[in-house]
């Protein structure tokens, strides 16, 4: 299968790859799975305490070419962003901006999952109510 | 041969009625040998040289038919996949039951260790030696369990047991390749 200019400049330099300490209630943890291709994601933000805004982004994702460009982009449009902003990014977006085609729309599935997941971590850790489950 | 042909002209419809079993997801495996072997011998095209040039036909379609259907059916794994897939639940959608998140951390923990002994790091092995341990443990804990599920649609064939007999096996499947990557890296 062709890939995307954009999910190659993804794949080939992937963005923001590493993690954040998981224990700092600043940071909130994301990590979903899709069984059907053995992928595994794990998407981390770092809030600001006093903006609100997510200062740090970082993911580490093991899977296809997609499934990473997927979270690296991710990454990268998280950052600067609020959290409700963030909870606006759709798997849609990604998938238009990684031109994917459609048998990997649901790595971009699992992106939008992982945003969600990460979010409702720091939620939860800030003592708000946890984010109905999109999917 | 004539008497074994008639009233034959359709092949079976599916791969239990080709052994001339009812839809069956917990087999007695030695009985359907048993059942394999007679076929097998029963409808052999060597023994179909004079008949008619539709028995040989027949015959034919007949055996590899038999050899496709032997091959998913002793397989409980292909087996439960085929009968799901003729009730229209296709391999892959576990939309909506996603895996626990204990056990993504742990798959995440071994690609992790995988990663690492692919650079080179061989202090990875004993964390993947561990982690193989309990895919292994968590494989078998599944098939008890997807044997229990089998028993339960053949007494009771609800669609509410082949939906949790569909996630079993997505989940089945990913533990499946975790041991297989894990089992490579180690060897």
């Amino acid at each position: 299968m062709a890939y995307s200019n954009k999910v190659l400049d993804h794949y080939n330099h992937p963005r923001n790859v590493g993690s954040l300490d998981k224990n700092d209630a600043q940071v909130g943890t994301g990590m979903v799975g899709a069984p059907e291709c053995g992928d595994v994601m794990k998407l981390q933000i770092k809030v600001n305490p006093e903006t609100g805004i997510i200062d740090d982004a970082k993911f580490k994702t093991f899977g296809c070419g997609s499934a990473i460009a997927s979270s690296s982009l991710a990454t990268e449009w998280l950052k600067g962003k609020t959290v409700d902003e963030a909870l606006a990014i759709k798997n849609t977006d990604i998938v238009s901006e990684l031109a994917l085609p459609p048998v990997k729309i649901h790595c971009s599935v699992l992106a939008e999952d992982a945003i969600k997941a990460a979010i409702n971590d720091y939620k939860v850790k800030q003592g708000a109510a946890p984010l109905l489950q999109a999917h | 041969m004539r008497d074994l042909l008639y009233g034959m002209s359709s092949l079976p419809s599916d791969y239990f009625a080709v052994f001339g079993i009812p839809v069956t997801l917990a087999l007695d495996l030695p009985e359907l040998q048993r059942r394999f072997y007679v076929l097998s011998k029963q409808y052999h095209p060597d023994r179909f040289g004079r008949a008619t040039a539709a028995e040989q036909q027949y015959a034919l379609d007949f055996t590899s038919l038999l050899n496709d259907a032997w091959r998913v059916l002793r397989d409980p794994q292909a087996r439960a996949e085929y009968v799901l897939q003729n009730n229209g639940l296709e391999a892959g959608d576990s939309r909506g039951n996603p895996p626990p998140a204990e056990l993504l951390e742990e798959v995440f923990e071994l690609n992790m260790a995988l990663e690492e002994l692919r650079q080179g790091e061989a202090e990875a092995r004993g964390p993947i030696r561990e982690a193989l341990d309990r895919f292994l443990a968590l494989r078998e804990a599944l098939d008890s369990e997807r044997e229990a599920l089998f028993l339960r649609y053949d007494a009771n064939p609800a669609a509410e047991t082949l939906r949790q007999l569909r996630a079993l096996l997505n989940r089945r499947r990913y533990i499946e390749n975790l041991v297989r990557d894990a089992q490579q890296a180690l060897s």
